[in-house]
């Protein structure tokens, strides 16, 4: 029971499903740098053409996100359910007369409103409230090269740091 | 001779991955190189565009997908046309010789 009930709340668990994609991304630049490897390029050299034929990392990773989450049918039922709860919130609450029944419309609006905010924020990218100038994207070969990690590294500074 | 650098659309990539995944399940890395190999340089292609598109197609019913083994032994997710997505390609194919053909005709006529 807790499986089943643990498997359905998987498809609202963002982390999850960036999890999947770290590991496709991964496998992908694996599988591109030892090609790039396979025509003598230097571990270095191949590593940053991989990363520069892939792309921005980061952006396709929230990309692959945000459509995995959206339209899932689950979060289509709850979305929908939660509409059913605001809509006879406001029912009881404009044609309530007793205290009790009015009472149930306010509660039901509120959670109503409440979990629609929840799901809006759990949907967002964190990365998105970072503003442009926080990022200053280093240049190989004369061309920027967009991808950032989790620590806002750069694929050049993941290059060199990274042992 | 510069190189020509094709902005490619969404529905076009969606395309080539319809066909490419004609053949055989393939993981992201694989379509990716069959469709390199493919178009060559005609196209400019970054790989990591696949994904969202993958992701896409697997919501609108056009693929599957499920957990494998790669080649290296590593975990890999293969995607898979469907029935819906076979339709869809076929669908596809005809408007883009339709659209094509209309094209050409257009840009023969003095």
């Amino acid at each position: 029971m807790k499986a089943v009930i643990r498997s359905w709340f998987r498809h609202f668990d963002r982390r999850e499903t960036e999890r999947e994609i770290e590991e496709q991304v991964c496998l992908h630049l694996e599988l591109l740098t030892q090609a790039l490897l396979q025509q003598n390029m230097s571990a270095k050299d191949a590593k940053a053409a991989a990363l520069k034929q892939f792309g921005d990392v980061e952006q396709i990773k929230a990309q692959c996100v945000t459509i995995s989450n959206r339209n899932h049918p689950a979060l289509r039922a709850l979305k929908a359910f939660l509409i059913l709860v605001f809509v006879v919130g406001v029912l009881f609450r404009v044609l309530g007369t007793e205290l009790h029944v009015t009472r149930v419309g306010d509660i039901s609006i509120i959670v109503a409103v409440l979990g629609r905010l929840f799901l809006y924020v759990r949907s967002m990218n964190p990365s998105s409230f970072l503003s442009n100038p926080d990022r200053t994207p280093l240049r190989l070969n004369d061309e920027p090269i967009r991808a950032y990690d989790q620590r806002m590294r750069t694929p050049v500074e993941r290059l060199i740091f990274d042992k | 001779m510069a190189n020509a650098r094709t902005d490619l659309m969404q529905g076009t990539l969606e395309l080539l991955i319809l066909k490419t995944l004609a053949g055989e399940p393939m993981h992201g890395y694989g379509i990716a190189q069959r469709i390199h190999d493919a178009v060559d340089d005609l196209l400019k292609i970054e790989d990591g565009s696949l994904y969202p598109a993958l992701y896409r197609m697997e919501e609108r019913g056009w693929i599957t997908s499920a957990w494998g083994v790669s080649e290296n032994n590593r975990r890999a997710k293969f995607y898979k046309l469907s029935r819906a997505g076979r339709k869809q390609l076929d669908g596809e194919r005809a408007n883009w010789e339709r659209v094509s053909q209309a094209i050409t005709r257009i840009l023969q006529t003095a």
